[in-house]
């Protein structure tokens, strides 16, 4: 293990879900040694979700755990007991961070306050991770993913007019807060190298999602207008185009674009990038120009588009300048040839589901990289060697685990 | 009050969205972001301007840019210049850390590319953000934030129940994307910090996105399973959606997780029969009966007033909340209480006054982040850069400005104009504007 960079960090994963685990994984992905702490009956409810290797609902078999905890060594522990408490602290005297989410005053109750934290090891840094953050009215509220894309906003401004606010399908705004809350711990272990003091964070996870969406509220704040959902002209374009929206192409979805990199391009250009030399027509010839035909430039696109098979409109758009889109399937993501060129891929030994690929390097840092070392741990599967560590013989660590503490 | 990343110094070459938003984070936490704008490619455009008015100095008055460059320290640099040039290495020599996110091949044509940088500051971090990163088929491609929710393949889940997929939100990815820069960029500053070393990151926002994916695409890898719309449904929780409320397109969010949070639920609406029905018993039926259970739900809250209603639920245990537009967010009482946002009044001369930005998702007790001062004018610290900071003298400073090396003003400031905002209302842009905002955000 190096110890330069994010390798010479040990981090303790107590999270559960998806914005912990995703923290704690990044990293793990760029060296830190993270130690994966659930509790011995059912661990982490994340093994409980969906999807599920093979469709087989088994709790070593959770895709969402196992992306979620690869690069991680896992162990149990039960903080309801005096002595799993005891080793607890003793996890936290040789680590650098913590990351948590239980609920609000959960861990002050169990005598595990950031202050008692403090007291054990003040360079730690303690992450936490809550729904709306630890103080306010809302800081005992429920929260999960629809709630928070409900109060950013991300859902007032999202759907067509006619309809009810519509959420994005996957929940974002978890993965959103995992990223925040990797990049907070990783300032406050800067601030800790530094100074020799650690310190408590404490994250909102609605506000992770209002931090993305803050269009909305800068348009009231400066002239009092209040956005609402797509125009009329349905499919979510932002030119009042269906064309600039997501469009039918002949094997799926793309999202063509006016755009010509960082400019609007010219209607000529874009006749010629279609072949089309018949639709040429001065109407459209700029911006301003289109958007005052806006139904009849729909109507010449959007059955050639509907023609063309979407990788290839991309990459022809792409390779001439325009900027496009296409909606990608899983599929075309696993088999996509920019991501396999580099590398994206790689192949992982699972203790059961066996090798299998997992999607891979976020970034390219070149002198501290990304790797994975391991895929997410079976449930207490590295409780021998990171209690054997903390001087706890094998026939103890047996012990502890018939006492129910591990 | 000192912020963690304070003594850090930080170049900010970068437009657009993803990166401005790594670089006002750094900013809050105390780095000194030095902006690095021109005056001479500038174009005026449209904008969000306070009172819809674009004043004198539009090019200094748009929300949306004062929000992404707040906190930052502004120079311009007109970079066809052999002299901008190298006051741009100068100020490398004195910095930590360099973002940029031009089209790959870009900094180097200017001789600003790695290894020009690193021969001046042999330990810079030096991070290009680009849309698919510097090698593979894809490289040369154009990235746009608001393209990536496509191509990374989060729109295959986002759209109504039975339609094709559709837009979810602002440009999906930038943020996601700009985190994740403060993230690399520390860890690449842990890394000097143990080695003496720097590097240079390639950055690909395509790979981010995808990252967020990885449940989803796990799911192909183990079980050929692409993914599809489901609107506001959730796999196997049921209710899961928005309801209508009193009022003009008002509406709340409620979903159960189970059946504790059902029966709080069925006993807020009054215990009605129909919830005792044999196909409503389990979360299984209620999840196969949702279409009718919606439509009851619904009927219920469609007299009931939105904030009110999440209160009492939430109160009761029963996940809520609701579905807020931009001025019900920025005057919530949580979110008050929070300090989400933060007052920043601005210089005199851009006639903006005072406004509320919003600050960050956390806060750390022992080095807070803050917004340290408004976004800068134009070139505002050109003197503090040029001046103070790399030592070049007056009499140069003003040949700078003589010879457009640097400016103030906008050589081709294009003309603004107010946002037609009664069209955008027409058009559903928009619900309404409201005439009392800076009275009830008290600026």
């Amino acid at each position: 293990m190096t110890k330069t960079g994010l390798g010479q960090f040990k981090i303790l994963d107590i999270s559960t879900g998806i914005s912990g685990p995703f923290a704690a994984r990044m990293f793990g992905d760029y060296g830190s040694e993270v130690i994966k702490i659930e509790s011995p009956q059912l661990g982490d409810p994340a093994r409980r979700l969906g999807p599920f290797h093979h469709d087989d609902p088994h709790p070593e078999k959770s895709l969402t755990y196992f992306y979620l905890n690869s690069n991680k060594k896992g162990i149990t522990l039960n903080l309801e007991t005096a002595e799993g408490r005891q080793i607890f602290k003793d996890l936290i005297k040789s680590s650098d961070g913590l990351i948590e989410s239980f609920g609000p005053g959960y861990l002050d109750s169990l005598g595990l306050s950031y202050g008692e934290i403090e007291q054990i090891n003040p360079k730690i840094v303690v992450t936490k991770i809550s729904p709306f953050g630890e103080n306010g009215p809302y800081r005992d509220f429920q929260g999960n993913d629809l709630l928070y894309q409900a109060m950013s906003g991300i859902m007032y401004s999202s759907g067509a007019y006619h309809r009810e606010p519509l959420k994005h399908g996957h929940p974002q705004t978890l993965w959103m807060a995992g990223i925040i809350a990797a990049y907070a711990a990783s300032a406050g272990l800067f601030t800790a190298q530094r100074s020799g003091q650690g310190q408590y964070i404490d994250l909102s996870t609605a506000e992770s999602a209002a931090a993305h969406h803050y269009t909305s509220p800068v348009r009231y704040i400066y002239n009092g207008f209040i956005e609402r959902r797509a125009p009329k002209n349905e499919s979510g374009s932002t030119k009042g185009v269906k064309f600039e929206g997501i469009v039918p192409a002949k094997d799926g979805y793309m999202g063509p674009t006016f755009q010509w990199g960082r400019q609007r391009g010219n209607y000529k250009d874009y006749v010629t990038l279609l072949d089309r030399p018949e639709i040429d027509d001065p109407r459209f010839a700029s911006e301003a120009d289109r958007q005052q035909h806006l139904e009849e430039l729909d109507t010449i696109l959007m059955p050639i588009l509907e023609e063309m098979p979407k990788f290839e409109y991309f990459n022809k758009a792409m390779g001439d300048g325009w900027v496009a889109a296409i909606v990608q399937t899983s599929e075309d993501l696993v088999n996509c040839p920019q991501l396999d060129e580099r590398a994206y891929f790689t192949e992982v030994e699972h203790p059961v589901i066996g090798s299998t690929k997992i999607p891979g390097e976020v970034f390219r840092l070149p002198k501290a990289p990304w790797s994975v070392r391991g895929a997410a741990p079976t449930h207490g599967q590295h409780n021998h060697e990171v209690y054997g560590e903390l001087g706890y013989s094998s026939d103890e660590v047996v012990t502890l685990r018939k006492q129910g503490t591990i | 009050m000192s912020g963690a990343l304070e003594g850090i110094r930080v170049i900010d070459s970068t437009t657009m969205v993803a990166m401005p938003t790594a670089l006002h984070i750094m900013a809050d936490m105390g780095a000194e972001v030095i902006k690095v704008d021109s005056h001479t490619l500038f174009r005026g455009e449209g904008g969000v301007f306070p009172e819809n008015d674009p004043g004198e100095r539009h090019w200094d008055r748009d929300g949306s840019f004062n929000t992404l460059q707040r906190g930052k320290v502004g120079v311009t640099l007109n970079l066809k210049e052999d002299d901008a040039v190298n006051a741009f290495k100068d100020i490398v020599r004195v910095s930590d850390v360099i973002i940029e996110n031009n089209r790959s091949g870009t900094m180097d044509r200017l001789g600003l590319g790695y290894d020009a940088l690193r021969a001046v500051k042999p330990d810079l971090i030096y991070l290009s953000n680009t849309g698919f990163g510097y090698t593979g088929p894809w490289r040369s491609y154009a990235g746009i934030g608001r393209m990536f929710e496509l191509t990374c393949g989060l729109s295959q889940f986002a759209g109504y129940e039975g339609e094709g997929p559709r837009r979810v939100g602002i440009s999906f990815f930038d943020q996601h994307v700009g985190w994740m820069a403060v993230f690399a960029v520390l860890a690449a500053l842990h890394h000097r910090d143990t080695t003496g070393e720097g590097q240079w990151v390639d950055f690909a926002m395509y790979q981010i996105g995808v990252s967020t994916l990885g449940d989803a695409v796990m799911d192909y890898i183990s079980n050929g399973r692409s993914g599809s719309s489901m609107g506001n449904r959730h796999k196997y929780l049921s209710p899961h959606g928005v309801y209508q409320c009193k009022g003009d397109d008002r509406w709340i969010a409620i979903t159960t997780e189970n059946d504790d949070q059902w029966e709080a639920l069925v006993d807020q609406m009054g215990s009605p029969g129909w919830a005792q029905e044999e196909k409503f018993a389990d979360p299984i039926l209620r999840w196969h009966n949702q279409d009718e259970l919606d439509q009851l739900i619904g009927d219920w809250t469609k007299d009931k007033d939105q904030a009110d209603l999440a209160y009492q639920l939430q109160k009761t245990g029963v996940p809520a909340m609701a579905v807020m537009d931009g001025r019900d967010f920025a005057l919530d009482p949580h979110i008050k209480e929070r300090e989400f946002f933060e007052r920043v009044t601005h210089q005199p001369e851009t006639d903006i006054g005072t406004r509320l930005y919003f600050g960050r998702p956390w806060k750390m007790s022992k080095t807070p982040a803050y917004i340290r001062r408004p976004a800068p004018m134009l070139g505002e610290h050109n003197e503090y850069v040029f001046g103070d900071l790399l030592g070049i003298d007056q009499g140069e400073i003003a040949k700078m400005y003589e010879t457009n090396v640097i400016g103030k003003d906008p050589i081709n400031p294009g003309s603004a104009k107010p946002t037609n905002l009664t069209r955008q209302i027409e058009q559903g842009v928009g619900s309404t504007i409201d005439p009392d905002y800076r009275q009830k955000l008290g600026i």
